[in-house]
């Protein structure tokens, strides 16, 4: 079992539900060779920086997955077939590469989570001090 | 005769490497905005004399720049 990074491109023209339609199908892609995803990224509409299939535009997805090993030129083969995809990357990871993007992740994670409470404090405050002015005017 | 045009460059100042002077450990090629100050306007990659990175940091700097246009991040050439 090894860890591979799927760089995916799909067509620009899909809406949220058919998007999500996609990626469990994608998901079931990977889980068919053996593998299963650890990470998913939906980085949504960007614009290409060269036409690919006379697309200008595609939704990214990058994706963070385990493989059996000889199953990657299958997987390949499958992308390739699944019609919404118009250019895929497939990159093997090593074990100090996955550690270094999952220590980012939580990173991340706690970083917004830490905001998040922030803004909520902030809220708070900010309530409290349009109550004051309310209460001021009522005086 | 020597050349009055062209100017002898002294070879004592030295440029530094923006990944050097940053402490970039690891070069990301979905980091766009870290990889295109090093890509000239038609799309080539800037060699090392000129931007003046170091042997190593452009050997990766080249990598995830090929990764990075394989996958559309980054272009080949113009657009025409
Ligand atoms: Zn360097």
């Amino acid at each position: 079992m090894r860890n591979y990074q799927s760089i995916l491109i799909l067509k620009p023209d899909l809406d949220e539900a058919q998007v999500e339609q996609s990626i469990e199908k994608i998901t079931s892609i990977i889980s068919k060779f053996g593998g299963a995803i650890l990470k998913l990224d939906n980085w949504g509409k960007k614009r290409l920086a060269y036409r690919v299939k006379k697309n200008k535009f595609g939704y990214y997805l990058n994706i963070y997955h385990t493989c059996e090993q000889g199953n990657v030129p299958a997987l390949e083969r499958e992308y390739q077939l699944y019609d919404l995809i118009i250019k895929y990357l497939v990159i093997r990871l090593e074990e100090r590469d996955i550690e270094r993007v999952m220590s980012k992740a939580a990173e991340a994670a706690e970083k917004a989570e830490s905001e998040a409470k922030e803004s909520v404090t902030a809220e708070k405050t900010e309530g409290a001090a349009k109550e004051g002015v309310v209460a001021e005017k009522t005086e | 005769m020597k050349n009055p045009t062209k100017k002898k460059r002294n070879l004592f100042t030295q440029k530094i490497c923006r990944f050097c002077s940053d402490k970039i450990q690891f070069i990301d090629f979905l980091d766009i905005k870290l990889l295109k100050p090093l890509i000239s306007e038609r799309g080539k990659i800037v060699p090392s004399r000129i931007s003046g990175n170091c042997a190593r940091h452009q050997r990766q700097m080249t990598e995830a720049i090929k990764r990075a246009r394989s996958i559309a991040l980054l272009p080949f050439s113009e657009e025409h």
